[in-house]
């Protein structure tokens, strides 16, 4: 019984992800953003109720409509008994307290383009820069992504409760600065909107990136991003090349996610990837997309990202790749960004081309930079460096210094290959 | 944009003598013609009244009860719309069905707009 139980509560996780997002965004239009914690409360009942009743009764015919049904019924009970207890400023919360306009409400609110109108609408509200930007992603994967407290903890290498101290923040925030539930526009859209993307890539990356070692729902988060990404593109009042940008840079790394990581959890370095595996449909979305972001006169960081990407994706092999164009990409990406990082990635492709002495000459001007002393790469990249340079002892100093980070066991083994790869050399 | 508020009134209950079905039907129709007003942006809200209450004659001060009579013409509810102008506003009144099945008058008067403080 309590393996069924767990069994469907699983089921009515993934299944539901994304109604449950969009119920509650829909709820938060009705409530008002002042109580998203209530929106929350009731599709997380109607998720409840749901749970309780197909335990016994099997999954129904039409699972969602099952439980838009009780959503949509608790909702107006709340508003109808809460009336004067709460403040409802929304025009909807008006409309479904009237007898005359509670059905056509119930209807209009449900439709696939309100609901697509209002999604949007929540993304500009739970990436409102007042908000920190570790808030902002965590509100996101909560309430528009559906995600549960224990899911976003995993992705974040957290625990539980620190998450939930970030939402209970965050909720406070958009009350206490009463953010309204609505795309920003003139003026305000650009810098708002850029704040939006910011926080769809650090999602992106999250997943892209991260250390956690949960395959499975990282690359949920990628999916999620890209998602996310395509509601802005897919809206008639915003046009936005960065936003396509994005979107490509995203679908192409995307594609390569799989390929990355072999059966046992492993992460496979660009050169030794099986590029058959490579999703060629993502790719081409990706392509599409990097058109649509090339038709204004715009070149964001996300441009030359997504170029850089578009390059690694279309090479025919890895000995092929057009590194010379990748590398007058990182020159105007560094004109952007001068971030060590950037540099550090423009230096990897500096030894493709001149060769690792260069690239180590280089290497030197950036690698007192604390901000690299937490990412791994810069390890395993400069330690690739210092060994092709004959010197295997400083490239295992390093690595010794990589196994400190917090890593999870299958990278912590490649790194301990690596050491004993370099120690026969020395 | 102007708003305008559109009183509905009829004499007693205006489903009075309609079969069960009929007055399904009417429900039916009035749910159609608002949900048509709300996706094109145009309702603010609207509600239907209960068919008791009271009327008070007020001078100067001085109250009276009035009788209220049902059976004579009372506002049954209201729409708050936005329009263009009367004219438009007055369309949007005509476009209700209810009175396909009904009698009575509507009452469209734009809303008293500000002209700002000075």
């Amino acid at each position: 019984m309590i393996q069924g139980q767990s069994n469907i509560a699983n089921q009515i996780d993934h299944l539901f992800r994304h109604e449950h997002g969009k119920l509650i965004t829909v709820l938060t239009k009705t409530f008002g953003t002042s109580n998203i914690d209530l929106a929350e409360d009731v599709v997380q009942e109607a998720m409840v109720e749901a749970l309780n009743k197909w335990t016994l009764d099997g999954i129904p015919d039409n699972p969602s409509g099952w439980i838009y049904k009780v959503a949509k019924y608790k909702a107006v009970n709340i508003l109808n008994k809460e009336k004067y207890k709460r403040e409802y400023v929304s025009e909807v919360a008006h409309h479904l307290q009237s007898e005359w306009t509670l059905e056509p409400a119930l209807k209009h609110i449900f439709t696939d383009k309100e609901i697509a109108d209002d999604q949007l609408r929540m993304i500009f509200t739970c990436c409102h820069p007042v908000l920190s930007s570790d808030s902002q992603v965590a509100l996101t994967l909560k309430t528009l992504c559906g995600f549960n407290i224990p899911e976003i903890a995993k992705a974040f290498l957290t625990t539980e409760s620190n998450i939930n101290k970030r939402l209970v923040r965050a909720r406070k925030t958009i009350k206490e600065a009463n953010i309204p539930f609505e795309v920003p526009v003139g003026s305000q859209l650009e810098p708002r909107l850029s704040s939006v993307l910011e926080t769809i890539y650090l999602l992106f990356n999250e997943g892209y990136n991260s250390t956690s070692e949960d395959f499975p729902i990282r690359y949920e988060l990628c999916e999620e991003a890209i998602r996310l990404a395509e509601i802005i593109v897919q809206s008639a009042a915003i046009k936005s090349s960065n936003t396509h940008a994005l979107l490509a840079l995203m679908l192409f790394n995307t594609a390569r996610f799989s390929s990355r990581i072999n059966e046992l959890g492993d992460i496979i370095r660009l050169e030794q990837q099986n590029r058959s595996k490579w999703d060629q449909e993502m790719i081409k979305k990706g392509l599409t997309h990097l058109a649509f972001a090339a038709e204004q006169n715009e070149v964001s960081i996300y441009h030359l990202l997504a170029t850089i990407s578009a390059q690694h994706c279309t090479a025919p092999t890895y000995k092929k790749t057009d590194w010379e164009g990748i590398l007058s990409l990182y020159d105007m990406l560094l004109e952007i960004d001068d971030s060590p990082i950037i540099q550090l990635n423009r230096i990897i492709v500096v030894s493709k081309i001149s060769g690792f002495k260069e690239a180590l000459n280089q290497l030197k001007r950036i690698e007192n930079d604390p901000s690299l002393h937490s990412y791994l790469p810069y390890y395993t990249s400069s330690a690739e460096l210092y060994f092709q340079d004959n010197q295997p002892k400083k490239a295992i100093e390093l690595l010794n210094k990589a196994i400190k980070l917090p890593i999870g066991d299958s990278r912590k083994s490649l790194i301990y290959n690596k050491i004993k790869e370099y120690s026969k050399n020395i | 944009m102007q708003e305008f508020m559109i009183f509905i009134k009829t004499k007693g209950d205006h489903l009075e003598g309609l079969s069960e079905e009929q007055q399904q039907a009417h429900v039916q129709k009035i749910g159609k013609y608002i949900g048509g007003l709300m996706e094109s942006g145009k309702l603010k809200g609207a509600q239907p009244l209960d068919m008791d209450g009271a009327i008070i004659h007020g001078n100067k001060g001085v109250f009276k009860d009035g009788p209220f009579n049902e059976s004579k013409e009372v506002i049954v509810g209201y729409f708050h719309i936005v329009a263009e102008n009367l004219l438009e506003a007055t369309a949007i009144a005509k476009a209700n069905p209810m009175f396909e099945d009904a009698e009575g008058n509507i009452e469209v008067r734009p809303i008293k707009q500000m002209e700002g403080i000075n």
